[in-house]
């Protein structure tokens, strides 16, 4: 599935008109979403750019082409939960049967957890940013443990999103923040309170973010309807929020070679 | 001139000259020599004197008079040679040199002056003027255009009396003009300011009541928008269409509200059509016997505009339930729905009665129309419950169609999706149709049960009529859909499938847990069942006895209720025979056939007689019939007993023992 995006800045005073501007424009009421987003990290490093070329002379029998192999790049994967407003106000401990270390829940029911991947945004010049997304709902078991092993990856940081989602037509509009929480080395079990959780961005500014999914991304109508669906509440929202396409390079979710010490960097919360 | 030499007398004239046209520079001093040598001086020398020379013939020399120039200037040679005086001459010469210079300054002056004009007019560059400067000015060389003039204020000549008079004069005049020009302006002004405070009045006026009335409607509840740009007059608009009404309707709910000329709201037309109202009606045989009855007002406000804004919100839900029924009868042809005279006919069994032919009427009319003919009717309630029932559907409808938009839209895809219409007459249809069904089985059940009891074989009935409708408050107290109301919740029971459970315990079963046949009916209007479909499963017993073998399906499905109550009508009779009676004479009966029969023997003296007993159940009746099996012998009895469920018959196995011994 493919992700055409579009994202705007909302100052923290202005949250409250944008939010009533965008609740006209959609004619529907917001719906609050919270959600805890945790950072995972393959455990093997990068190879270094260029390693996979040809080095020097071979001794290969001549006439015969190898195909270089590749260097596959390594990706940062998050798993995504879904949180309610009791969930962050509970006051004692989680239950040891909640919903924090296992993704349990009933037949039909949405998941509770997904597994999130997001590839860097495309090259390509539409005037949105396209990217290619998966997502998997995790019906049972513990979405920590299957991380780790998967990959293997490694825990790097987590952080929590808040804020209000809208359906316009097909956009999916999602007015939110970062809140973010002293991080550890391994995912909490117990959550904390949300009054505890603070602003990535210290000035508590809003991220408006406009999103059309698109199912048949190798269809020019489909994916030209998209683009301009996307476009339209571009223009529509004009003069309220400036929504704009984001540096490709901003949102690549590669883990980054580092030529010396294995790489110890922070995961960036807002890299996605 | 001519023939002057002839005549003496010759008076003394000037030379005829051009009248305007002056002496010449040249000319004055040769006349004023000639003078002075005719006459020696000019002292005395007299216009009278001249007159009087001429009367008394004296004159002057002869020689000169009549002569040419030429003659007179030899005159005056001649009288310059005359010893009058030198210094006379002098004088003469030193005049000369006066006017001659004085007529060089004059000269220069002029020349001056017409250079100055030249030089002033030289600021047209289409006028040739090169020809008027003079010589010494050209020399100059000044540009052209140099010099301007223009009209400055005259000078003051207040220092004349009667200047001074004539421009208080005007003075005074011109103050007099002044002060009535600005008293007439000041009116003017005074009559406009006026005007504009008037029309600022009835401006505030109007705005005044605009307002009122706006608020007053936004007070009551109904959304005010802001209308397009570019309407006039109109500055908002209200919404009375249900946002989430079919496309065609939701661009019809909105109404400007103008503004007339003093300020209260113009009704627009949308605002204005006749309001509508939906109409069920029953009729049974062609009769009409129930009408529904026009839906209740609501409050009753003052305003006529509010009032007119609630028919129109009422009318226009009515017109979009009516239309949307209309597109789902045409999918419903085969359930017996039609339109003819723009109603919809639904064709509906009583529930009470099978046999009467009952219909039920929708149609959409005129709100007036429904208040003639309002005499009480037996279905009324029958007729509004369904009007009611359609309303609370479409209503339902709306607010799942919001919920579903507010979800997360599916990702884009070429295929289109297709929008059903709400089940609205569906729902109807399945509800009427369902309670038919399990009604006509429970109570034909219920008939037999009751007959079954009269002739004392045991036997239980249990009737669900559906099996969600029972348990609806758990069903919407133990929902996980937190973002669905529970009124919706309940509206979804009844669009989904609806089933009914009916058990009837055999009557060869007994005990602590009897083996029952299952009558389960399900209906929905669509596939798979495309209606009411009863399924009946029989228990393992009741399986030997039909001989199925053990792997084969033990339920069956029927379409119809006569085909159910048929074959339970067989299956009982059966069970009858061929377990209950079958165990009661054990060794002394033997099946025959498959056919609800037992041949009983039993021992009439010596002789054995086999005695077939006939079990049949139908129509709530049980009918048990004795007969012999050979023919020649024919003394014992033969009878037919029926048990229709009236008290005090004999039990079954009475009557069997008393046929059997």
């Amino acid at each position: 599935m493919h992700e055409l995006l579009l994202y705007g800045q909302v100052p923290a005073p202005r949250h409250d008109q944008v939010l009533k501007i965008l609740a006209g424009v959609a004619a529907l009421q917001p719906r609050r979403l919270l959600a805890r987003h945790i950072i995972y990290k393959p455990q093997r490093a990068p190879d270094e750019p260029g390693s996979h070329l040809r080095r020097g002379g071979t001794q290969a029998i001549g006439g015969k082409n190898h195909k270089q192999p590749v260097a596959k790049d390594l990706y940062y994967s998050q798993l995504v939960q879904k949180l309610s407003e009791e969930d962050l106000n509970r006051s004692g401990p989680q239950p040891s049967n909640g919903s924090s270390s296992t993704g349990g829940t009933g037949s039909g029911a949405e998941p509770k957890w997904t597994i999130e991947f997001q590839d860097v945004p495309d090259t390509g010049d539409r005037g949105v940013s396209i990217r290619m997304t998966t997502s998997t709902g995790i019906l049972s078991g513990d979405p920590h443990a299957y991380m780790l092993s998967n990959g293997p990856n490694q825990f790097m940081s987590e952080y929590y999103v808040e804020g209000h989602q809208i359906v316009h037509g097909n956009v999916v509009v999602f007015l939110h923040r970062v809140l973010h929480d002293s991080s550890g080395t391994s995912p909490k079990a117990n959550l904390p309170k949300f009054t505890e959780l603070k602003p990535f961005d210290p000035s508590g500014a809003y991220i408006l973010e406009a999103k059309v999914q698109v199912q048949e991304f190798n269809n020019t109508n489909v994916l030209e309807a998209g683009v301009d669906e996307l476009k339209r509440f571009q223009s529509q929202m004009k003069g309220c929020v400036e929504l704009s396409v984001p540096d490709r390079l901003s949102l690549d979710t590669r883990v980054k070679y580092k030529a010396a010490a294995p790489s110890s960097k922070k995961a960036q919360p807002g890299a996605r | 001139m001519s023939g002057a030499g002839t005549t003496t007398e010759v008076a003394l004239r000037p030379w005829p000259a051009p009248v305007n046209q002056a002496l010449s520079k040249e000319a004055i001093h040769s006349q004023i020599g000639q003078l002075a040598a005719e006459r020696g001086h000019l002292r005395g020398i007299t216009e009278k004197a001249l007159h009087e020379e001429i009367a008394t013939g004296k004159d002057a020399p002869k020689e000169t008079t009549g002569q040419d120039e030429e003659d007179g200037e030899a005159a005056t040679h001649e009288k310059k040679n005359e010893p009058t005086t030198i210094e006379k001459l002098e004088d003469i010469f030193r005049a000369k040199v006066d006017m001659v210079s004085a007529l060089n300054v004059v000269a220069w002056n002029a020349a001056g002056a017409l250079d100055l004009v030249a030089l002033m007019l030289s600021r047209d560059p289409t006028k040739v003027l090169d020809n008027s400067f003079s010589a010494h000015f050209k020399a100059q060389n000044v540009p052209k255009g140099a010099f301007g003039v223009d009209r400055g204020t005259p000078p003051d000549r207040s220092d004349q009396h009667d200047e001074s008079l004539r421009n208080a004069e005007d003075e005074r005049r011109h103050q007099l003009v002044a002060r009535g020009s600005s008293m007439d302006a000041l009116d003017w002004a005074t009559d406009n300011i006026l005007k504009a405070a008037t029309e600022l009045e009835t401006g505030v006026r109007k705005e005044t009541k605009y307002w009122a009335e706006i608020m007053s409607i936004s007070e009551k509840g109904w959304s005010i928008q802001r209308s397009r740009r570019g309407v006039r007059h109109a500055p908002f608009a209200v919404r009375y269409g249900h946002s989430e009404a079919s496309d065609h309707f939701k661009a019809r709910g909105l109404a400007p509200l103008r503004m007339d000329r003093d300020g209260s709201i113009i009704l627009d037309p949308a605002l204005a059509l006749k309001p509508k109202v939906l109409r069920v009606r029953i009729s049974d045989h062609g009769r009409v016997t129930g009408t529904s009855k026009l839906p209740s007002k609501g409050e009753v406000t003052e305003l006529a505009l509010e009032n007119s804004i609630q028919l129109a919100r009422d009318s226009f839900f009515e017109e979009d339930l009516y239309h949307e029924m209309c597109l789902e009868s045409r999918q419903l042809v085969a359930y017996g729905v039609e339109i003819r005279d723009s109603a919809i006919h639904i064709v509906s069994p009583s529930l009470s009665n099978p046999a009467t032919h009952r219909t039920i009427m929708i149609d959409c009319i005129l709100r007036e129309e429904t208040s003639q003919g309002s005499h009480e009717q037996p279905l009324d309630w029958l007729a509004q419950n369904v009007a009611e029932a359609l309303r609370f559907l479409l209503a339902h409808e709306h607010r799942m169609r919001r919920f579903q938009r507010s979800q997360l839209p599916h990702p884009l895809t070429q295929q289109k999706r297709t929008t059903r219409t709400p089940p609205l007459l569906r729902t109807l249809l399945s509800v009427f149709s369902h309670v038919n069904a399990v009604n006509s089985v429970s109570a034909y059940l219920a008939v037999l049960a009751r007959t079954f009891s009269s002739a004392g074989i045991g036997c239980s009935l249990q009737v669900t009529g559906e099996s969600s409708w029972k348990k609806l408050t758990t069903l919407i107290r133990e929902s996980t859909r937190k973002d669905i109301s529970a009124v919706d919740q309940l509206f979804e029971v009844f669009t989904k499938h609806l089933d009914g459970v009916v058990t009837l315990s055999l009557p060869s079963s007994s005990g602590a847990e009897p083996e029952v046949i299952t009558i389960a009916t399900r209906t929905y209007i669509g596939p798979p069942t495309f209606g009411a479909e009863h399924k009946v499963t029989i228990p393992p017993s009741m399986a030997s006895v039909l001989n199925l073998s053990s792997d084969q399906k033990r339920d069956f499905k029927f379409s119809s209720s006569e085909g159910v109550t048929s074959y339970l009508d067989w299956i009982l009779s059966l069970d009858l025979t061929h377990s209950l009676l079958l165990e009661l004479y054990r060794g002394r009966a033997t099946l025959q056939s498959k056919e609800p029969q037992i041949t009983i023997g039993s021992k009439v003296g010596k002789r054995p007689i086999d005695k077939d007993v006939t079990i049949e159940v139908a129509d709530g009746e049980l009918r048990a019939s004795l007969k012999h099996s050979s023919e020649h012998d024919s003394s014992g009895r033969e009878g037919t007993f029926v048990w229709d469920g009236s008290n005090g018959q004999p039990t079954l196995q009475a009557m069997v023992k008393s046929w059997v011994g």
